[in-house]
């Protein structure tokens, strides 16, 4: 069983929090949901959309028809209708409130009225929303799915509550932040529990002070972190290079967009994997890592803690919007790395310094310097190589491996669940994992990636001297994120026997 | 060259400076040291301080002065400052720019660092030139300065910090002669605000900006019975010196004022400074 529904109308009328609803009750019945959101850079009006896709299997990304169209506003119906399937059906009530909608969804899916009322109690005008629920969930007659309750217990989280959840659980003293889409739920999140857990979030002027306080504060031996999107990261890039040198621990959360410049600001893109391993002048060892899904989100940030911690170096850890918005089911508990606070007030420098701390010209001290930070590196990789780096899904001794890394994890899984394929997921960019080359030599591999130019390609062509094929990469760069009946045909054509 | 073992107990680096001989710098260092020396006389530590300068000359002040810290990027002396208040309440954090750090480079982060008012003890020394660049025009440079740069001569008015500062909302602020006492003098009022403390020291540059003749229009705020609370008298009189036309320049504190200082905004940061640790001390 597999059940897709999307929500549409303007911003202000409340699609999101109409399916967000829809979501949690689902997951309260032990039902796998995965909800992707599509929204413009408009706080009111235009047109925004969520999908949820819902199965009694795990399911991580949505399809490209569905089942259901609740259009909160006519636009809805324009242009989303060529995407309902043939017994498809549309709710829709010119004028009426989001909560009109909740009621005849919840009626339609079979889900006790109790329930919506249950959720109304937490939300801001109860009597209102509750008196539009009731009419909404008398006047739907019809019934299209039965909602069975399973007694599993289940999370609803995105991506960015994974990151924030890793933080916290890694013992975050600073989060520095200016508000940038898609890494603005982090500030928002930590933000809201900083009292309670003990730690101080910030809002800065700009994303060259936030780098900067983070320095400072990381030097005082404070556990620090920072978050922001592309733009903002470049912005940061000269102080990146000064952790480099003065080898202080910084966790640094990158969540693209697609670029260049502005972008598509409120969209998904994985443009950003060559400036995350390559950003900063001069030569400095440092961590990349990407999660696939909200639990590897938490795991590796602990991991990035690690790292950035025992080596004093950066650590970048890498999403998009899709998963940092997205909102993914999980019943696993997070494997946390724990991870001590090295560093101890003393004297940094911006240059490269001799044996007392003090600024040096000096060729043999410098050579010193750049030997100690190259062998700091090889230690970086043995330590890395004891962590998982990589996963593999699928069918291990298959011919064909598809080869990603990030947020396209979801539709991927969902997209080979029935094919003949290994699927290798890679977790450490930066390190690269020395076992990938065995695992997709002599292999046919296929290669996606939510940008132009297929990154990973690249990257593995460095690290491996395996090339790509060009027609074997499917790449997609419209800001969407992939889906996976789509993602199947595209690598089904791939497949060799 | 590398330097000497530095002295555990003075604040000597084991560095030999490197600032053109004769060099006002030479000035400010001897101030900056003896002040920090009389508050280590007058029971501070040394591990109580921090210090953090930028790139240019003054930025040397980080080789021979020997506290914890760090020598930064150009222009970033007040977020990293303000991360080191915010890592460690406790530290008493001194910040050291040139004119090109603060007011071109780190412009931004000079305006907010008023607005936060965390308790912060900033001095840049301004000699109106980008001396080790070898003598380019900075925002606090005159009408018709010329070099290679800008042959024709500067066109553009210079900014008025002490006015900037003053609109920002910072709670101190003051100007000094690059001479030792007055240095010593400010800085011991420096270290009584809580609060941002905004000290500028006018420094002549032998080399690029050779203003010998500003010494003798200067004069002391104290000896006008300025009143340093009275926020109109002071934007009166830091209008009085516009960094082009040399006539009066008053020397002193401005402007004080007392607001709450960031450390005390956050409850977070009031506990560790009511426990005396910083975030490194938290376990969890």
């Amino acid at each position: 069983m597999k059940f897709t529904i999307l929500f549409g109308g303007k911003a202000g009328q409340g699609p999101n929090i109409l399916s967000t609803l829809l979501g949690q009750a689902l997951i309260n019945q032990g039902h796998y949901v995965f909800m992707s959101r599509d929204y413009e850079s408009v706080i009111r009006g235009g047109h925004n959309f969520n999908i949820i896709t819902f199965s009694d299997e795990q399911i991580y990304s949505n399809e490209s028809k569905v089942d259901l169209i609740v259009a909160l506003d006519e636009n809805t119906v324009v242009l989303h209708k060529k995407k309902l399937k043939k017994e498809g059906s549309i709710i829709q009530g010119e004028g009426k409130g989001n909560m009109y909608f909740a009621g005849r969804i919840y009626k339609l899916l079979c889900i006790d009225f109790k329930i919506l009322g249950e959720q109304l109690q937490e939300l801001q005008r109860f009597e209102e929303n509750i008196k539009d629920a009731m009419e909404g969930y008398q006047t739907e007659t019809k019934s299209v799915c039965k909602v069975e309750i399973n007694k599993r217990k289940l999370f609803f989280m995105n991506g960015n509550k994974g990151i924030s959840d890793g933080a916290v659980k890694s013992g975050v003293d600073i989060y520095f932040a200016y508000p940038m889409t898609p890494a603005t739920n982090v500030i928002n999140e930590l933000a809201e529990r900083q009292l309670e857990n003990n730690f101080v979030v910030m809002e800065l002027e700009n994303e060259i002070a936030v780098i900067n306080a983070a320095i400072g504060s990381a030097i005082t031996g404070a556990k620090t972190m920072i978050g922001t999107s592309g733009g903002g990261f470049d912005l940061m890039t000269e102080a990146l290079s000064l952790t480099g040198i003065a080898e202080t621990p910084l966790v640094i959360y990158l969540a693209s967009r697609p670029g260049p410049s502005t972008g598509v600001a409120t969209y998904t893109g994985q443009g950003d994997l060559d400036l995350a391993r390559h950003s900063g002048h001069g030569e400095f060892p440092r961590l990349v890592v990407a999660p696939g899904d909200p639990v590897e989100a938490e795991e590796l940030t602990s991991q990035a803690f690690f790292f950035s911690q025992e080596y004093g170096i950066p650590a970048i850890v890498l999403s998009d919007k899709h998963l940092a918005e997205s909102s993914y089911t999980t019943n696993e508990i997070a494997m946390i790395t724990l991870s001590k606070k090295r560093t101890e007030l003393k004297r940094y420098n911006s240059y490269e310094t001799d044996e007392f701390g003090n600024a040096t010209e000096n060729p043999e001290r410098i050579i010193k310097n750049v030997e100690e930070r190259n062998a700091k590196q090889k230690k970086i990789n043995r330590e890395a190589e004891r962590f998982e780096n990589y996963k593999i899904y699928g069918n291990k001794n298959s011919k064909n491996v598809v080869v990603s890394y990030g947020s396209t994890k979801g539709a991927i899984v969902d997209a080979v669940k029935n094919l003949d394929v290994k699927f290798v997921q890679v977790l450490y960019l930066e390190p690269f994992p020395e076992k990938i080359k065995k695992e997709i030599e002599g292999k046919n591999i296929i290669l996606v990636e939510n940008s132009a130019t297929g990154q990973l390609a690249k990257l593995i062509a460095e690290k491996t001297g395996i090339f790509i094929d060009d027609k074997n990469k499917i790449l997609r760069y419209d800001g969407r994120p992939f889906l996976h009946d789509e993602l199947s045909e595209e690598i089904k054509r791939r497949l060799k026997r | 060259m590398t330097s000497k073992k530095p002295a555990d107990k003075n604040l000597e680096t084991g560095k030999i400076p490197t600032w053109c001989p004769g060099c006002f710098n030479f000035k400010i260092l001897t101030g900056i040291k003896n002040a920090i020396e009389r508050e280590i006389r007058n029971g501070k530590k040394k591990e109580d301080f921090a210090i953090v300068a930028g790139i240019g000359c003054h930025g040397k002040m980080f080789d021979y002065v020997n506290l914890n810290g760090i020598n930064t990027l150009h222009g970033r002396v007040l977020p990293t400052c303000l991360g080191m208040k915010v890592g460690n309440p406790n530290l008493t954090v001194l910040g050291f720019s040139g004119d090109g750090d603060a007011y071109a480079e780190g412009m931004e982060h000079l305006i907010h660092a008023a607005r936060f008012n965390a308790d912060i003890k900033y001095f840049v020394h301004n000699n109106q030139v980008f001396a080790l660049t070898v003598g380019q025009p900075t925002p606090t440079t005159e009408i018709g300065f010329k070099d290679k740069t800008t042959p024709q001569g500067v066109k553009f008015p210079p900014i008025n910090p002490i006015k900037l500062m003053l609109s920002a909302g910072a709670t101190f602020v003051a100007r000094v002669y690059a001479n030792s006492e007055q240095i010593e003098y400010i800085f011991r009022e420096a270290m009584r605000h809580k609060g941002f403390a905004f000290v500028e020291i006018l420094q002549p540059c032998i080399v690029f900006h050779n203003d010998k003749g500003y010494m003798e229009k200067t004069y002391s705020l104290d000896q006008v019975k300025h009143d340093k609370t009275n926020f109109q008298q002071a934007m009166k009189r830091a209008e009085e010196f516009n960094y082009s036309d040399v006539e009066k320049i008053p020397l002193g504190i401005f402007y004080q004022t007392q607001r709450k200082i960031l450390e005390e905004q956050y409850p977070q940061l009031a506990e560790l400074k009511r426990l005396k640790i910083g975030w490194k001390d938290i376990k969890r």
